[in-house]
């Protein structure tokens, strides 16, 4: 037992006690301990979050005593990255997001309070998930000792140096893009605790939760999508600076889970919006509101429990088991529960009283939310089925990045024009915008056989591919065009028109946040298919490298407009002279170790008080201590000299000789004076080795800076690019080298609109931010009411 | 029938061509004995490979590889899609190990030969002394020259 298990043995008791008096006084409806449940929520929230703070703390202070921290960071990494070490593996982010959700718990139960029976259940729910979550962590804690990574250790054992972080997570972006995730996962908790408390509420005959909780719902799902957008964005900038593939999106199966929940969430949020508590939506609204945190943990279980590496690798307990668990709880109260009621329901009207006009905007806005389904399908569809498929018969299967581009790009181009026929409908009426959407979708279709160059072909066609892939494979990049001009065109025109209508600030900066999102998606769209397809690269190699004979003139790069000079060679250990302290032990620490040392090889360091020369062996005292170091050899093997300061390595014996507690068994090459210790003693964690260099296009620099590769020797050999990135306005200049053995081989790409995308996800963002907090109706800066009308219609889609 | 309703149901229809189009038009990875890369035929049983090299006096290029790597993409596109190697690769016997693997035989290889990145190529003897090491990725004509000095020092009867 350690004070991190007490915390968490102490929150899940905490959390568990308060599930069980909601549930009990919801089914009982009766009151009783209830006045309990805010202190119990505020104090599984307090231990979390301390649990959190002590496990950081084990991180900085890289306490090995514990096998989580010694699995996932190590004394030479910078105060930053040991911070970062915290989530870099599942217990870690486990902790993580039960600390956040019980914040979430506890912010939301203060604000509304648990005084009527929807507002127990939905309280219930967020802290069974609080619960179920620090249940988990208890069956697979990230306090574990470390005696359970060395299972043979003798008591008291504790390794002098970790293992290391991840060498990819080792970047400022990756420092906050879990968190940011998670944030917004844990967000997701409430949205679903309200809109599964809806169904179980209506199955009991209550009425329902959501028209009461509308309004609340609209700005945690705001909020969470915030928060997921600029997760992915981070995400997607971490992949181009640091995997060196010079794109920032590769459809591997991380990538594709979180643009999962993404996809749901914004098409929720369409539902959401134009949900009525009577009319349309109001089985679908709360349904898909429900099921966004479904699909955040089952992509979240598919991608960290290791089912990819395994259909099998479920069955190993843990957390991946767990995580089936919680899948399948999601799933029941969130995907289930809501379609057996759908299936129930006899009254089948869809609230629209008998309009059966198919030219209306609320069919316009359930083709969007359609849309998004649609999306969002073929993303899950291409993450579950060669799973599936393995499962059922055997067969692998792949899914390449052309399965999910290609099925997505005709999706996306549907939503655009969808997108700008809304707009347009909306402000120029009927006529005016049918024919907008003829001329546009005629367009489209135009631009698809438009090639300036044969590099605008969306993707390489095989012989005997399936038609979508011969069809849309074989279209141009210059049919997105059409369909992005529209929905920026309709958008801004219309959104115009109701920023200068709309009657107080907060309406303007609504609909200014509006047009934002719009237009950022928009711009996003248009710039990504760009990025690929005309993305152009070229290499180059460079001899003689690191020993002087390199040619330092501008050599041109084969194919390319480029030419590169090479301008100089480093490499460089980390770390860099390391204090003695901080990989060898004094023999202070011998001693205080003990006999839980025996038989490990080790590094120490001390003055040398002693030399007695055998006839086969020299042994040498140190700071006239118990602790010896003995060399093989008689005297010519040690240059040691009395008072002299050394450090050895060698494998350490307890109780070896009767006259000395540890001698350390060295060999003339791991003895050394600390002031210059010798190669192999000194551990090698990074070796950055890389060439600094200038690139040319045509006479102009364009980019120059060191490129090359970090090594992590101890973590098998990992390497990491060193990448040189020049932004430009329209492209970047992307260089990479790989360096070894004399040998630069210097890779140039040219990555267009990198600057759009940026330009557009900052719109996306900020367009985000300002609905979530300035909605007349249920921003988060505006809404000071807890109560709203149970009734009330969409201005957005009420026709 | 309602607008909305025939909506919804045209979301079904298209929602389950998707499914049953892009099942059928993914190509095949894998299957019992072999798995395949670019236009090349790599087994995946490393016990059943070492008796082949041993029978046939063959060095073995084990292709350490994963699902989600780019670089194995592009020597699906590159390398492997490049007669000349095809043709090289003949003369090796050809195992591809998938790194996700949770198989024992997967984790004995990452740990006999140190690999825990893809990609990776070992070229190794029939008694799995390494001949040739090529981390990450190479060019075509880098691959081949690879090959071409595992044979040389398979010949001459050495190790790296």
């Amino acid at each position: 037992m350690n004070v991190g298990t007490v915390l968490l043995g102490l929150a899940f008791g905490a959390a568990l006690s308060g599930v069980g008096i909601l549930g009990r006084a919801y089914v009982a409806d009766d009151d009783a301990y209830v006045a309990h449940v805010p202190k119990l929520t505020a104090a599984a929230a307090v231990l979390l979050v301390s649990a959190l703070l002590h496990l950081t703390y084990q991180f900085v202070t890289t306490d090995y005593s514990n096998a989580y921290v010694w699995e996932n960071t190590a004394s030479y990494l910078p105060l930053l990255y040991r911070v970062t070490g915290v989530y870099a593996a599942n217990e870690g982010s486990v902790l993580l997001w039960a600390a956040i959700v019980s914040i979430v718990a506890m912010i939301a139960g203060t604000v509304r309070g648990i005084s009527d029976q929807h507002a127990k259940l939905v309280h219930g729910l967020t802290l069974g998930l609080v619960a179920y979550f620090t249940g988990m962590l208890l069956a697979q804690s990230p306090f574990a000792s470390i005696r359970t990574a060395f299972p043979g250790a003798p008591p008291g054992f504790v390794p002098t140096s970790g293992q290391g972080l991840n060498a990819l997570l080792v970047d400022p972006y990756m420092a906050i893009h879990p968190p940011v995730m998670f944030i917004s996962y844990a967000l997701l908790a409430m949205p679903f605790a309200i809109g599964s408390a809806h169904f179980v509420s209506l199955f009991r005959g209550n009425g329902g939760v959501f028209p009461t909780w509308h309004g609340s719902v609209t700005r945690w799902l705001r909020l969470s999508w915030l928060f997921l957008t600029a997760a992915v964005a981070l995400g997607g900038l971490w992949s181009y600076t640091v995997l060196g593939w010079g794109g920032i999106w590769a459809w591997d199966p991380v990538e594709t889970a979180i643009l999962i929940p993404w996809l749901f969430l914004t098409a929720t949020l369409h539902a959401v919006t134009a949900y009525e508590p009577t009319g349309r939506y109001r089985v679908l609204a709360p349904a898909m509101t429900a099921t966004v945190f479904a699909l955040v943990v089952y992509t979240t279980s598919v991608v960290r429990s290791g089912v990819f590496r395994s259909v099998h690798s479920f069955a190993d307990g843990g957390i991946g088991a767990a995580f089936l668990v919680l899948m399948g709880l999601t799933a029941a109260l969130g995907v289930v529960l809501p379609v057996t009621y759908w299936l129930l329901e006899t009254d089948d009207g869809d609230g629209d009283g008998g309009d059966d006009r198919w030219l209306r905007r609320a069919n316009l806005v359930h083709l969007a939310v359609l849309g998004f389904g649609l999306l969002t399908f073929v993303s899950l569809w291409g993450l579950s089925f060669p799973l599936l498929r393995n499962a059922i018969t055997g067969l692998e299967v792949s899914v390449e990045a052309r399965y999910y581009n290609l099925w997505s790009y005709p999706l996306v181009l549907g939503l655009l024009l969808l997108l700008g026929f809304y707009m347009d409908y909306d402000a120029d009426g009927r006529t005016r915008a049918l024919a907008g959407l003829g001329v546009f979708t005629a367009a489209t279709i135009v631009g698809a056989f438009v090639f300036p160059s044969e590099t605008w072909q969306l993707a390489s066609t095989r012989p005997n591919d399936a038609l979508v892939y011969e069809l849309v494979g074989s279209a141009s990049a210059a049919s997105v065009l059409p369909p992005v001009a529209y929905a920026i065109l309709g958008t801004v025109k219309r959104t115009g028109g109701r920023i200068r209508a709309a009657a107080s600030r907060d309406a303007k900066l609504k609909q200014t946040g509006i047009t934002l999102i719009h237009v950022g998606a928009a711009l996003l769209v248009l710039s990504l298919p760009f990025m690929y397809v005309l993305a152009g690269q070229a290499s180059v190699m460079a001899t003689g490298v690191g020993d002087g004979s390199m040619d330092t003139t501008r050599q041109a790069v084969p194919g390319s407009d480029y030419s590169v000079r090479v301008l100089g060679h480093s490499r460089t250990e980390f770390p860099q002279d390391p204090a003695v302290g901080t990989y060898a032990l004094s023999t202070d620490q011998v001693v205080r170790r003990g006999s839980s040392l025996n038989g490990s090889v080790q590094t120490v360091h001390g003055t040398v008080t002693d030399i007695r020369e055998g006839p086969r062996a020299t042994v040498v005292q140190l700071d006239g201590s118990s602790v010896w170091v003995g060399l093989a050899g008689n005297g010519t093997a040690t240059t040691a000299t009395t008072g002299e300061r050394i450090v050895a390595r060698g494998r350490l014996m307890w109780n070896f000789v009767p006259s000395a507690d540890a001698v350390v068994l060295a060999r003339a090459e791991t003895v050394g004076p600390t002031a210059d210790p010798p190669e192999n003693v000194v551990p090698t964690r990074v070796v950055a080795e890389g060439v600094s260099l200038a690139v040319y296009e045509g006479n102009q620099l364009r980019a120059s800076g060191i490129a090359g590769q970090r090594r992590y020797p101890e973590q098998g050999g990992m390497q990491v690019r060193d990448v040189v990135i020049d932004r430009g306005l329209v492209t970047d200049t992307y260089v990479i080298a790989g360096v070894s053995d004399g040998t630069a081989s210097i890779t140039v790409k040219q990555v267009p609109f990198v600057t759009l995308m940026r330009v557009a996800i900052v719109a996306l963002l900020l367009g985000m931010s300002l609905v979530a907090l300035f909605d007349p109706r249920h921003g988060a800066v505006t809404d000071t009411a807890i109560r709203e009308p149970a009734h009330e219609t969409n201005p957005e889609v009420a026709d | 029938m309602k607008p909305r309703k025939a909506m919804t149901l045209a979301f079904f229809v298209v929602l389950l061509s998707i499914g049953y189009f892009s099942m059928h038009a993914a190509p095949t990875l894998s299957d019992e004995n072999y798995s395949y890369h670019g236009d090349t035929r790599w087994q995946t049983n490393v016990t059943a490979a070492e008796e082949t090299a041993a029978a046939e006096g063959k060095p073995i290029v084990v292709y350490f590889w994963t699902t989600w790597c780019t670089y194995c993409e592009d020597y699906n596109r590159e390398a492997y899609a490049d007669p000349a190697v095809q043709s090289k690769l003949d003369d090796f016997v050809k195992v591809a190990v998938n790194l996700d693997d949770d198989g024992g035989e997967s984790a004995r290889m990452q740990q006999e030969y140190n690999v825990n990145y893809p990609p990776q190529h070992v070229i190794i003897t029939p008694d799995g002394e390494v001949l040739v090491r090529v981390n990450g990725y190479a060019g075509t004509d880098d691959f081949l020259s690879y090959l071409d000095a595992a044979e040389q020092r398979y010949a001459s009867g050495g190790s790296a």
